[in-house]
């Protein structure tokens, strides 16, 4: 039994391009340092577009998919990065990403979430990334209240072990420690860290044969070891072995400095 | 057959290359001519993933709807949860078939206590639930009805689960009916009970109580107020450094616009540095004290108080020696925050 007749090219509903895997592909791409030569940029931004849904929010697929405030910082990022907002309605982006702040002052992952430290990172980047866009119905500011209320919830956090957990009353983790580090650092607040104790929260997180794991005697994984890495980046420890210099990261994008200057180069000066 | 190990696959099913009612399909492989360099336990179960998802794309590509598909994708989600076009794929086939959704629900149950941390096995949830709604609205609400159930047992294995509570907030929002709405307060008073510092029960109770869209009059705001102030004050009394108490008073008093010194009394309590003894204590309703084994004076307290002067005229001085006394004794951690309060508070 068939169903609708497929195209006639290979394109398939089921084999579409996926926003994150997008948002990450040209993050690899810069770290590896491709020349960006075949970037098909109205391509990306036809994806972004097309996953972009009335309420303001994004699906991973433009045919459906999950859809919270991971997608949104994805579009925005890929936004940014290509240095073409044309793609999205800003303002209803600004508006849904609103709509997830909570009572605690983070962002759940979605409308009415409890707060997260991932997806307030993706909130608080997305607003960010956004500022050189204005439009007349929103701002994409945060007001000041508002900025001191999530300020504190995200320090709140830093337990007294030193590393942050990712919601009220939970363990610290070390992804967390990049997820409320970065969005401090964002928001103008990273003097307010306790930088010591971070780093020797994460210095126990290293597994005794390599790598960084979530938490102490945990073992390790690519995606905790980078996390660590990039908080410490973000957070250099005073005083620290010469082991600790790390290159400068872009908060925003994620990214070192450096790789977002070949973004700047390669994909945003020429075009 | 549950999540797929090495062992599984040595001794039972065929591949899908083996299997006689699969021979009119011709697989596609996903990419010409990789060689892959793996150990013999990692190669059987990366076989069998090629294998499945090798005749996956072969049937995207025709284009098929069967039953044959649904077994496909199902072995392809357990050896892959988050193999979200398989998902899609399987979801656009059990809709073409005009397949038993309840059934489905039932098969995706076993799943999802395993695969609890994967989104797709949660999506998939929300649209099988949408789709029934769909299909009948009334007769959808038993359907959501026994998808509380269904939550409450994956939260009774995983009280915190992120997408667990996730997806009990959405189908409460989209069914949005009395009859589910009714059960949730008690059920996160009986979480409570059980672990008063479960952030995601408090969570879900401001969402039940301040999050739901009601019409203009049908609750009477002061009374619920009342009734929420009253609740956490004794949570607190009975566990005082807890955050996720103190965070949902502070919510709920920003969210209707009270001021923090409309529980000044009760706050003091917990600020005190020492506990009277108890001939000292008066016992005061509205303002249920500490316990005799409580760590006092209670961080969070001492913020609220700050918190409290400094919004109120001239009690400036008395909110700097809060900051003061939690920068250099009670919350030290977070030390350059407390100093930055104070400074902020001169300028």
């Amino acid at each position: 039994m068939k169903g609708a007749e497929s195209g006639k090219d290979d394109y398939s509903e089921y084999d579409t391009p996926h926003l994150i895997m997008t948002y990450t592909a040209l993050l690899s791409l810069a770290i590896l340092r491709d020349d960006f030569e075949r970037l098909n940029k109205p391509g990306i931004l036809k994806l972004v577009r097309s996953c972009q849904r009335a309420d303001g929010s994004f699906t991973s697929l433009p045919n459906g998919g999950d859809s919270d405030l991971r997608q949104v910082y994805c579009a925005f990022a890929i936004s940014s990065i290509l240095d073409d907002w044309s793609g999205i309605d800003v303002g209803s982006a600004v508006k849904y990403i609103q709509r997830c702040s909570n009572y605690e002052g983070g962002y759940g992952q979605s409308p009415g979430g409890e707060a997260l430290g991932g997806t307030t990172y993706c909130a608080l980047a997305s607003l960010y990334l956004a500022l050189s866009q204005s439009t007349s119905s929103v701002s994409p500011h945060l007001s000041p209240e508002e900025r001191t209320r999530t300020i504190r919830w995200l320090l709140q956090n830093q337990t007294p072990v030193g590393g942050f957990s990712g919601r009220t009353n939970k363990v610290p983790d070390a992804c967390y420690c990049f997820w409320a580090g970065a969005s401090l650092h964002i928001l103008g607040a990273s003097e307010y860290v306790n930088v010591t104790a971070l780093a020797s929260f994460l210095s126990k997180c290293q597994f005794k044969f390599g790598g960084i794991a979530k938490a102490p005697e945990d073992t390790p994984d690519p995606y905790h070891t980078y996390m660590a890495v990039a908080a410490l980046a973000l957070y250099p420890p005073e005083g620290a072995d010469k082991s600790y210099n790390l290159p400068k990261l872009n908060a925003l994008w994620n990214t070192t400095e450096d790789t977002a200057e070949w973004i700047r180069s390669h994909i945003q000066r020429r075009s | 057959m549950s999540h797929i190990t090495v062992d599984d696959l040595a001794d039972a099913a065929l591949l899908y290359c083996e299997k006689p009612e699969w021979q009119d399909v011709t697989p596609v492989p996903q990419y010409d001519g990789i060689l892959f360099n793996l150990s013999v336990d990692v190669l059987i179960v990366v076989l069998a993933d090629k294998d499945a998802t090798d005749y996956f794309r072969a049937v995207v590509k025709s284009d098929e709807i069967s039953e044959r598909v649904l077994q496909l994708t199902e072995d392809i989600i357990r050896l892959n949860p988050a193999h979200y076009s398989a998902w899609q794929f399987r979801y656009r086939t059990l809709i073409a078939l005009k397949s038993n959704l309840d059934a489905e629900l039932a098969l995706m149950d076993v799943l999802a206590i395993q695969f609890l941390k994967t989104y797709q096995v949660w999506h998939h949830r929300r649209l099988i639930l949408t789709a029934l709604h769909g299909a009948s609205p009334s007769e959808s609400l038993d359907a959501a009805a026994k998808e509380l159930h269904f939550i409450t047992r994956a939260l009774d294995t995983d009280t915190k689960n992120y997408h667990t509570w996730s997806y009990r907030q959405w189908l409460l929002a989209f069914f949005d009916d009395e009859a589910l709405w009714e059960g949730e307060l008690p059920y996160v008073e009986k979480l409570l009970d059980v672990d008063v510092r479960n952030n995601s029960a408090w969570h879900h109770r401001y969402y039940v109580v301040w999050g739901r869209v009601r019409a203009n009059g049908e609750v009477d705001q002061e009374e619920v107020l009342k009734g929420e102030i009253a609740y956490t004050k004794d949570q607190i009394a009975g566990a005082p450094n807890n955050p996720s108490a103190w965070n949902y008073l502070r919510g709920v008093l920003e969210h209707t616009k009270q001021p923090f010194s409309s529980v000044q009394t009760f706050v003091e309590l917990y600020a005190a540095p020492a506990r009277k003894t108890a001939e000292d204590v008066v016992v005061d309703l509205d303002n249920p004290g500490p316990g005799p084994d409580a760590h006092l004076p209670c961080v969070a307290a001492l913020e609220f108080l700050a918190d409290i002067y400094e919004a109120a005229g001239g009690e400036q001085k008395k909110a700097v020696e809060i900051w003061k006394s939690l920068a250099n004794e009670h919350d030290n951690m977070r030390k350059k925050f407390w100093e930055f309060r104070i400074k902020d508070a001169s300028t």
